[in-house]
């Protein structure tokens, strides 16, 4: 079996495991869903029905998943640790990473924090210069880099800012 | 007479758009959806998606204009990436790398890009045929459906969309569905008034609304993808001739129209999107060539049967869209979504409350079509220019027009955050292989599932049987099961056996005779 696609298994075991706890959570939060008797309603149509049934699909199915990756072998050789120390000495992973806490901290912190035009600013000429200037194979000039970051950073956070602002008349966060 | 009526119709449509602003519309929308096309990473439905946030303030007709324009666009873009980068643009164009690229490595891909061109067009006509003869006549076979039709139906589309699109592992197609389903219940559901799911949070009352959404599985996740990547492709040059020879469209016309026909066909199938059409298209082209062994070494005919296969899907999904409000493809199914932002109301009434927008979304196809081909065959060079933007300096400007683009549709923050839980989850099923047209499939059928399982039961008071006994639910339910027990291997094996048991009982007399 390859690298890769044990690696894919062990993710199918673990998410097969995950699919059959969310889907026996679904199941039970159905189950315990209020049945609306003081409504006079048919029971056949009560407001848990389809969840229940769809939350014991999911649970089987996860279940199905779980076996399958598990008679693949996906238990032996099965660290966390040791898969989360190689991913992370990965250029790729690296990227992903950066990517991930940029992306976040624009999205979830920066953006109604500070205004919309000087997060967008800070997350567009923070991203550029990392992924230009450190996380790649060819960095480009610091000046030039700065530069250019600058310039795009200012352009993008004030014509987005404008366009929504003014002709779509949103009201930024 | 009544093709006359209808085409007096489809000129009314055609007219319709014959204004200053919608002409202009066309022109934009279809230019900006060749490029988001063309980007690797930019998928049609990211597209429409983004899109649909910055037309909600627009007519219902012109914003619909302009969605569609992006589809088809980006749906064509997708396959100039293909050629030039050996990257399909969008992963409706991955067939057509195969014999694109290597004419482009052969000094030809201005050739290659201008046939894509006229094949892309013809594609998208047939699919147009089939559209204007098969939607209406579909709607009023549908008019009849009940709550138990369109049960089954909801099923039919998840299981057939899971089956097909997981063809390597359904079970993930299966699970993709489920998830889908159960996300659409959250929030009220609509036939007691009661909120599931939204643990107290106001804002997962109304439901998770499938923009933002959209937004986060096909925009955020799709940039991570892409920036993960270490290394930029190169894009080859192009150059010479760019219009095709008549005789090479002339003498592929067998292939385009059976590619058509595939695509359409596949566009129709609930959740199976350009991806497929373009692949079944290719295959059976090369089954049916003379020059089977010019396929994948830069066969013109492989390059027309995957281009018109992937454009000739976008009219065949809109037949369910408008018909039964059952999406197509995922970029459909956004559509969907954009049509009840503008008060248009698709599905079997459709024909009746607004019978002028079918012929209105015919002539849309049309324009757009027109626009495509003259900017393919005329901008070959300039639209090249647009894969040498690095992706570092586009990527960060994308990802903050998802954000804006989610936030702009209600103006709250709790949209930016479904947006960003979306694509996450998108990225990481993505990495595990799991399709995403299922997802969304069960988000948008989540609701007619639901409510139409129960008012039917309610309606029998309790009563199944007519799930099983009307004839249209029969067929239904027997191809979904049937599609569920061939994606257990223990029951394929089976069947092989099976099978294998009854060629040597039909051969077992002959041999004897003999």
């Amino acid at each position: 079996m390859t690298n890769n696609s044990n690696r894919l298994s062990q993710a199918d075991l673990v998410t097969g495991i995950v699919f059959v706890v969310l889907g026996l959570t679904v199941f039970y939060l159905s189950w315990t869903m209020p049945r609306l008797e003081s409504r006079g309603i048919h029971p056949s149509t009560i407001p848990g029905l389809v969840p229940m049934i769809l939350g014991g699909l999911l649970a089987l199915s996860g279940l199905l998943l779980a076996l399958r990756s598990w008679r693949q072998g996906a238990s032996r050789h099965f660290s966390p640790l040791n898969s989360l120390r190689a991913m992370l000495a990965n250029e790729e992973s690296r990227r992903l990473l950066a990517m991930l806490i940029l992306t976040l901290s624009y999205a979830l912190i920066l953006v109604g924090w500070l205004p919309f035009w000087l997060a967008t600013g800070v997350y567009i000429f923070v991203s550029i210069v990392l992924f230009e200037r450190y996380l790649t194979a060819k960095p480009v000039p610091l000046a030039r880099c700065l530069i250019l970051a600058g310039i795009q950073s200012v352009v993008v956070a004030l014509v987005v800012t404008l366009v929504f602002q003014e002709i779509f008349l949103v009201r930024l966060p | 007479m009544f093709m006359m009526e209808e085409l007096g119709m489809l000129a009314q449509g055609v007219g319709h758009f014959m204004t200053p602003m919608s002409l202009f519309n066309i022109a934009w929308a279809s230019l900006l959806g060749i490029v988001i096309g063309m980007l690797p990473g930019l998928t049609a439905t990211m597209g429409v998606a983004l899109l649909v946030t910055l037309t909600y303030g627009m007519p219902g007709d012109q914003a619909i204009l302009t969605l569609i324009c992006m589809y088809v666009g980006a749906i064509y873009g997708g396959g100039r990436s293909a050629i030039l980068l050996n990257i399909p643009g969008t992963p409706a164009s991955a067939a057509t790398s195969l014999d694109g690229y290597p004419l482009a490595q052969q000094g030809k891909a201005g050739y290659a890009m201008g046939l894509a061109t006229t094949s892309s067009a013809i594609g998208t006509f047939v699919g147009i045929f089939f559209l204007a003869i098969l939607a209406s006549t579909l709607a009023e076979f549908a008019f009849n459906f009940g709550s138990y039709e369109f049960f089954w139906l909801a099923v039919f589309g998840v299981v057939i969309s899971g089956r097909l699109t997981g063809a390597d592992d359904p079970l993930k197609g299966y699970i993709a569905g489920l998830l889908g389903l159960l996300v659409a219940m959250i929030g009220m559901e609509s036939l007691h008034a009661f909120r599931r799911f939204d643990f107290g949070i106001s804002n997962l009352s109304g439901g998770i609304d499938i923009i933002p959404a959209m937004v986060g599985a096909f925009g955020f996740a799709e940039i991570l993808t892409v920036m993960r990547r270490k290394l930029d492709a190169q894009v080859i040059v192009s150059q010479g001739r760019t219009i095709p020879h008549f005789r090479d469209v002339w003498n592929y016309r067998r292939t385009a129209i059976r590619s058509g026909i595939i695509g359409t066909i596949v566009g129709i199938i609930p959740g199976v999107g350009e991806d497929i059409g373009s692949w079944s298209s290719y295959a059976a082209a090369r089954r049916a060539s003379k020059e089977k062994e010019k396929f994948g070494k830069g066969s013109y005919e492989g390059l027309t049967a995957a281009e018109t296969g992937n454009s000739a899907v976008i009219p065949g999904a809109l037949i369910p869209v408008l018909t039964l409000a059952i999406p197509g493809s995922t970029a459909s199914a956004v559509l969907i979504a954009a049509m009840y932002i503008h008060d248009i109301r698709p599905g079997p009434m459709l024909m009746i409350e607004n019978p002028d927008f079918l012929y209105q979304v015919i002539a849309m196809l049309l324009f757009t079509t027109v626009a495509i081909t003259i900017y393919g065959l005329s901008m070959t060079k300039l639209l090249v220019k647009v894969l040498s933007v690095p992706r570092q300096k586009l990527m960060p400007v994308i990802y903050v027009l998802c954000v804006v683009g989610s936030f702009a549709i209600s103006q709250q923050m709790f949209d930016v955050y479904v947006m960003v839980f979306f694509g996450l989850a998108g990225y990481l099923l993505r990495e595990m292989k799991y399709p995403m047209a299922p997802i969304v499939l069960g988000i948008i059928l989540g609701s007619l599932l639901d409510t139409n399982l129960r008012r039917g039961l309610a309606l029998t008071g309790g009563d199944m049987t007519p799930f099983f006994t009307r004839p249209v639910s029969l067929v239904l339910c027997l191809i979904s099961v049937i599609a569920i027990l061939l994606s257990i291997p223990a029951v394929n094996r089976l069947l092989l056996r099976g099978l294998k048991k009854v060629r040597l009982v039909i051969k077992w007399p002959v041999k004897n005779g003999a």
